[in-house]
């Protein structure tokens, strides 16, 4: 049985499809991301599930009951909002202890719920604040105390972290993922930070123009990328994508006389003359040197080192095409330089150029 | 910041100091004559400040002696009190709800947009249907005709204030009021309304201000001290062969007490602001 099954939604506007039939089934305790840029019909579809905007046809089923036409309280779900959607003229207390009053549970009751969620966000010595009197972080908190002492069958979260500054969603996340470990509770989750879906999915649904692209674990989606969309979105920097051609059993990268052994794996779908994407991620990438051979060799030429810290990004030319490299920081190179860089047969993907989707063997 | 001249400065105070005396000197003056003797009133050269201080016509206008010029001044007083505010409670009983509607369902926008569109005609092109309509429901000079005439002035303009004080309030707080399992009565009773205060106080405040000040349905509809409210009371005043300009401006002075006590205590509720913090801004 499902926690959540989502069965064949479509939404349309008038004539605008925002959702092309989406199929998701998560087990218990699961945390699935919905990741995807703006526009692409998450935030809908997170919606059509909490029950603020109704599906045009499709079917979503919590613990195998059919939700559609429930009320949203009804639902057994809890929201957190992009804008934390507290109650300003309400204290925290009763901000978090706001749906158990709602449904009438006993004072004693409601202020042990609150207590322990506060206590696990830590978040107790606000509890008799307005929320104008917090800050950002801590509103979110209190907005995932309000979620919590619910105890839903499923936690839906709308982009909750995009409001607040770099450091404090990294500490946020950890959060997050401190607390999902502890509850257990399902999870939907949308987002566009490609980080935060790695670092806290269990699945992630990758979604374009209202459709799944792909919908997989994160190792998944990032070692094994089923469109060239897929591949683009997740991983910064993005993966290299070259325009190569099938030439003789062998790939040649259009625009250079770069040749590339074509990996067994992917002979059946690379016939003579087709025309491909080549997919490197930039950290699979390293540089020749003398204690460094083996693997499929690229040659190009330095057009921009950009030291961030932690790694070395070299951006390079192979012909007229672009590519980066993540590099360890000591390496040697400089603006103009030749280089050879090398990468393991496993790390190449193809894309059909035409369709988009993987060459898989 | 940037340092400003002390000639700028000076200009501003200046500014300010006219825009304050433009805005009060009417005021002003409406006070002196009211305790001025009827006398330094006609004097030519004007005497800007009165030889004695003559407080008698507030006596005369608040006397309860009967059938006196104060008992007539003191009816019209309180019908104007009990039209203005009957009317004011209706139009935000109805600006509420309504207001809230329009303002969450887009798709009804329209209605309301008709309705303003009533409110552009001139008022003497309604006066006679609804004399009319007054006529048959037997509510000619009546207070409570008189304030259901009003009502229909005020509902419409404070439907609309109150639908753009909804507007600025977030959807997403009532979305997730909707989740945690709040009615739509209790999310309006707890949520919105408290956060609305600021723009309820205000249409309060405007609509019985419209109320109190209308004075063309007034005369037409109200012919003796059952309806009669003190915009017509003081024009009454003014309409004898012998105008006392005194007498006027002493019930100009007193018509003005009400609302603007009214006002100071509203004060407090018109701070707005009550919405930050909820929301990321």
């Amino acid at each position: 049985m499902s926690a959540l099954e989502i069965q064949n939604i479509r939404k349309s506007y008038g004539a605008v499809e925002t959702l092309k039939g989406i199929d998701i089934a998560l087990q218990s305790g699961e945390f699935l991301v919905l990741l995807g840029s703006s526009g692409c019909g998450k935030s809908t579809l997170l919606n059509i599930i909490a029950g603020l905007a109704e599906a045009t046809s499709g079917d979503i089923r919590i613990a195998d009951r059919s939700i559609l036409g429930v009320h949203p309280k009804d639902r057994d779900i809890a929201m957190v909002f992009q804008s934390y959607a507290l109650y300003p003229n309400l204290s925290v207390r009763r901000n978090i202890g706001f749906g158990l009053e709602m449904r009438k549970v006993p004072v004693a009751e409601r202020d042990k719920a609150v207590q322990e969620a506060a206590r696990l966000l830590q978040i107790e010595p606000l509890l008799d604040r307005k929320p104008s009197q917090l800050s950002g972080g801590q509103r979110q908190r209190v907005a995932i105390g309000r979620a919590l002492v619910r105890k839903p069958q499923v936690f839906l979260f709308d982009e909750p972290l995009s409001n607040l500054d770099a450091k404090l969603r990294l500490e946020m996340r950890t959060e997050l993922k401190r607390l999902h470990q502890m509850l257990k509770t399902t999870v939907v989750y949308v987002t566009h930070d490609q980080i935060e879906a790695m670092t806290l999915a269990s699945r992630i649904a990758v979604m374009k123009d209202g459709r799944i692209e792909q919908l997989g674990t994160p190792e998944e989606i990032y070692n094994h990328p089923a469109t060239l969309y897929v591949a683009g979105f997740v991983g910064s920097p993005p993966m290299n994508i070259l325009d190569v051609e099938v030439d003789n059993g062998s790939l040649s990268i259009v625009g250079s006389d770069v040749r590339l052994p074509l990996p067994e794996r992917f002979r059946p779908a690379a016939s003579d003359g087709k025309q491909l994407a080549l997919g490197i991620r930039p950290e699979a990438l390293r540089l020749a040197s003398a204690d460094q051979s083996g693997g499929h060799a690229l040659p190009a030429r330095i057009e921009v080192v950009e030291l961030t810290g932690p790694e070395l990004v070299a951006t390079a030319r192979i012909g007229q095409q672009k590519l980066t490299a993540c590099l360890a920081p000591r390496a040697k190179l400089g603006q103009g330089d030749a280089a050879v860089f090398l990468f393991d047969d496993d790390a190449l993907h193809l894309f059909d150029r035409a369709s988009g989707r993987a060459c898989l063997a | 910041m940037e340092r400003k001249s002390l000639l700028f400065t000076a200009f501003i105070y200046a500014s300010a100091l006219l825009l304050a005396v433009v805005i009060l000197a009417p005021v002003l003056w409406l006070f002196i004559m009211s305790i001025s003797p009827a006398a330094d009133l006609s004097a030519k050269p004007l005497r800007w400040w009165p030889q004695e201080v003559d407080f008698s016509r507030y006596a005369v206008l608040l006397s309860t002696v009967e059938n006196s010029a104060g008992a007539s001044f003191v009816a019209s007083l309180y019908n104007s009190l009990r039209i203005a505010g009957m009317a004011t409670i209706a139009a935000i009983a109805l600006a509420i709800p309504a207001g809230w509607a329009v303002s969450r369902t887009p798709a009804v926008g329209w209605s309301l947009s008709v309705v303003i569109a009533t409110y552009m005609l001139p008022p003497v092109a309604l006066a006679v249907p609804l004399y009319m309509g007054l006529a048959w429901l037997g509510l000619l000079n009546n207070i409570f005709g008189l304030a259901l005439v009003y009502l229909t002035i005020l509902a419409p303009f404070t439907t609309w204030l109150m639908k753009s004080g909804f507007d600025s309030i977030p959807r997403e707080i009532e979305s997730a009021a909707m989740i945690d399992g709040a009615s739509l009565f209790q999310t309006l009773r707890i949520i919105t309304l408290p956060l609305a205060a600021p723009v309820v106080a205000t249409s309060a405040l405007f609509a019985l201000l419209l109320a109190w000040d209308e004075f063309f349905y007034a005369l037409l509809f109200t012919s003796d001290l059952r309806a009669k409210t003190l915009t017509v009371a003081i024009a009454d005043l003014a309409g004898g062969r012998v105008s006392d300009y005194g007498l006027i401006a002493t019930a100009g002075v007193l018509a003005a007490l009400p609302p603007v006590l009214i006002g100071l205590v509203m004060q407090r509720a018109l701070i707005s602001g009550l919405t930050s913090g909820g929301v990321k801004g």
